[in-house]
């Protein structure tokens, strides 16, 4: 397949059709030192792009690592530091679940004042219904509200898009940690933590399980030692 | 390599024999991992000349990278702008936050270095989940033993009581960040049970998880408590290029390099933790990598040339399922969930050739064999053996849209229906399951210099676990944390710069090693970046 011609940054550069933005970048022997991170996956959100197809009159937000390359493409990468923090609060200081949904509103109070542009909704590349979350959150309905997160990948372009300077992306962490702090006490956890703690838990480090058998280990697969991530 | 059989043709007979039947492995285990595990690979090591591991062996790009010279000379940072800490981490992924918040609480004023953003890590990329031993069928004790066979009983048994007694507190620490967890079915959130899914390797259902991206839920909450930890400083595409020393040999921080204006900075701490991750984007052997993009096994050059023990740096897990076709998405991962479910693999041939859920280093060794064998499928050049998916679907409907949603996806990104359609795959460079040698506390053997996650080694011996990794770097990454405070209150260091550095080129020059190799690499060959020249840049 011939190349197509797209330009990143500014820079002209041909991509072979199937690879991703970020790759083509790189393919192009230009240097990668930032907007990069898990690199294909998905996860980390650093590689925010803005981008323009032809015949296009608005430019679209996404992921580098998982757009492909077009031909005619325009694109930008967004720089967005993660590290100013409007909206500063300490989880282990709000209180009791009683207060804490209260001070929802004192911390982000701008929530409440969403116009409902639906910025964030079309800026979110995951899809996230950012809009609705903020909604429930700011009346307090933090689980549902939370769980409209589960998809989140910080990558901050609904705190962007926010012309209300909500902070979606930090208002939805708040009702995430929240609700897990707050709400979440297994029984099998707590059980054992008291265990532990009461000194039923001792660890033998020259019990027969703890050593090597004496025949061949490598002779005698184990079953399934493995990592499912 | 041999060059395999044409796609068509394995597809036909993958099809024809589909689902295959189950084959033993027909080679014992010894010789195939002696034959085709890539650790064992005659000519792929090299013996260690100088350094406090030398006459130990480490794979050859590695050894390369642990015997260079600094990237630095006195005169570099004369004048460089000076930053002080009680606690410097290096390394923003999971280690490094949580070793972060842990010293800041404890009254540390802290500096967080990293070179990419923070969280961008190969902790936000863990798929499975985190292993703690909750349940009422299960102990400690069993996880310890566990933990133990599965790395071949080569790993330190002290490090692995401490990672396994502190699991169940570590899971309370996460829920206390505001992490979350699945719970069992038709389990409440308060006094409910927590949704236990059996690791390979266990004798008892043990792994913890949200969904299948229990990484990046650790990675949201415990970033998020970073960044509003008012005495954290964050310093982000700070990447460290030397650790500094005083003239007692103690660690005194690290001259770091300013990626926006190419310059040198001085970050001087009374402790340093070391939080850098592994090293898949070296690639060794040319394998390809599911690792993110800043794992180039930096902190192990840093720490080896201050003088810092290493330990079972000969030992790597290769992941059995890595994507092979299409080229652009080689390397990622298939999770191991797909073969635990059920998912077969089958040769050219349309044969089996291993049992599917053995241990992770026999498996890969197998399929490697398959492909240096002949029995491999060749598509547009690459080399791989087929994920069942499609008899999986059948076996189990509506699996795949449930429980494999990643796996889904990555299909759709290859432009196929997994339930059609077969993967082709190869394992993959996945896990540095030695490193900097720690104690209990975290300490390295270098005073004043603590290491914590994928950085470290001893804990896993020559085979990890599933669900130690995220375990690992909470337990350690609190542990090296807290005793970084606790040391900084201590002592601190004097007569601070780069005094270690004499004794190093002169050994090198010694064993006549080349001075114009340097390191740390920072960036993959790829990433088209050469830190010398954008030092000038920014002089």
């Amino acid at each position: 397949m011939a190349p197509v011609r797209l330009v990143i940054d500014g820079h002209p550069i041909e991509g072979e059709p199937g690879t991703s933005l970020l790759q083509a970048w790189v393919a192009a022997g230009l240097p990668l030192t930032e907007n990069v991170g898990c690199m294909g996956q998905g996860v980390c959100g650093a590689c925010r792009v803005l981008v323009r197809r032809p015949g296009e009159r608005l430019a679209q937000t996404g992921l580098a690592c998982e757009t492909l390359v077009e031909d005619g493409m325009q694109v930008a990468f967004i720089n967005l530091s993660r590290r100013s923090r409007p909206h500063p609060y300490d989880l282990h200081a709000l209180g009791d679940s009683w207060d804490a949904i209260g001070r929802i509103d004192e911390l982000f109070p701008e929530a409440k004042r969403c116009r409902h542009c639906g910025g964030c909704d079309s800026a979110c590349p995951k899809g996230i219904e950012v809009q609705q979350m903020v909604h429930l959150a700011a009346v307090g309905q933090t689980y549902a509200a939370a769980e409209l997160f589960d998809d989140c990948v910080q990558c901050n372009l609904c705190v962007a898009a926010c012309p209300e300077h909500i902070d979606p992306a930090h208002l939805g962490q708040l009702v995430r940690r929240m609700t897990a702090s707050m709400t979440l006490r297994p029984s099998d956890l707590i059980m054992r933590l008291h265990e532990i703690e009461a000194g039923e838990q001792p660890i033998d480090l020259d019990a027969p399980g703890a050593l090597p058998p004496s025949s061949s280990i490598e002779n005698e697969p184990v079953q399934g030692t493995g990592d499912q991530r | 390599m041999s060059a395999g059989i044409a796609y068509d043709q394995a597809r036909t007979a993958w099809r024809r024999a589909a689902p295959a039947n189950a084959r033993a492995l027909d080679l014992p285990v010894t010789e195939l991992l002696t034959g085709f595990h890539p650790d064992r690979k005659r000519g792929t090591r090299s013996k260690l000349m100088i350094g406090p591991n030398a006459g130990q062996k480490a794979p050859i790009a590695l050894a390369r990278l642990l015997q260079s010279d600094s990237l630095l000379q006195d005169v570099d940072i004369a004048g460089a702008p000076t930053l002080e800490a009680d606690v410097l981490v290096i390394g923003g992924g999971g280690a490094g936050c949580i070793a972060a918040l842990t010293a800041a609480r404890a009254g540390a004023r802290v500096l967080v270095a990293t070179k990419l953003g923070l969280g961008d890590s190969n902790t936000v990329m863990a798929e499975g989940g985190i292993q703690a031993a909750v349940g009422a069928d299960d102990s400690l004790q069993r996880h310890f033993e566990d933990t133990l066979r599965a790395g071949h009983f080569s790993a330190d048994k002290e490090l692995v009581a401490a990672l396994v007694s502190g699991g169940p507190s570590a899971i309370r620490w996460l829920i206390r960040e505001g992490m979350s967890f699945d719970l069992a079915e038709g389990s409440q959130r308060m006094g409910g049970t927590l949704r236990r899914k059996t690791p390979g390797g266990a004798t008892a259902a043990r792994l913890l998880s949200f969904r299948d991206f229990t990484g990046l839920e650790l990675m949201r909450a415990v970033r998020e408590a970073t960044l509003l930890q008012s005495s954290i400083t964050i310093l982000e595409r700070h990447p460290a290029l030397e650790l500094l020393s005083d003239d007692r040999g103690r660690c005194a921080g690290a001259v770091l390099h300013d990626l926006a204006r190419g310059q040198a900075v001085v970050a001087r701490s009374a402790a340093t933790v070391l939080t850098t991750g592994g090293s898949g984007r070296l690639h060794l052997a040319g394998f390809p990598t599911s690792n993110h993009y800043g794992a180039t096994a930096d902190g192990l050059v840093l720490a080896y040339r201050l003088g810092a023990l290493l330990r079972d740096i000969d030992s790597f897990q290769y992941h059995p399922t890595g994507i092979a076709w299409p080229a652009p998405l080689e390397g990622q991962l298939i999770s191991e969930a797909a073969r635990s479910a059920g998912a077969f693999l089958v040769n050219g041939l349309g044969q089996r050739f291993v049992d599917e859920l053995q241990p992770r280093d026999i498996v890969a060794s197998a399929i490697l064999r398959e492909i240096a064998e002949g029995r491999a499928a060749v598509r547009d050049d690459k080399v791989g053996v087929f994920l069942d998916t499609p008899s999986l679907e059948r076996a189990r409907p509506g699996i795949l849209g449930r429980d494999l949603v990643t796996l889904r996806h990555l299909a759709g990104r290859a432009g196929f229906d997994p339930a059609e359609e077969p993967f082709l795959v190869r394992p993959t460079l996945h896990y540095q399951n030695g490193g900097v040698q720690i104690n209990v506390a975290g300490h390295t053997t270098v005073p004043g210099l603590l290491a914590a996650g994928e950085v470290t080694g001893g804990l896993h011996g020559n085979n990890r676990m599933m669900g130690n990794a995220l375990l690992e770097l909470v337990v350690f990454g609190r542990r090296a944390g807290a005793s970084a405070a606790a040391d900084a209150r201590r002592d601190r260091p004097r007569n601070i710069g780069l005094t270690h550095l004499a004794d190093w080129r002169r050994a090198m020059e010694g064993h006549r090693l080349p001075l114009d190799r340097k390191a740390p690499l920072l960036f993959p060959p790829y990433g088209n970046f050469d830190p010398v020249r954008d030092r000038r840049r920014g002089a």
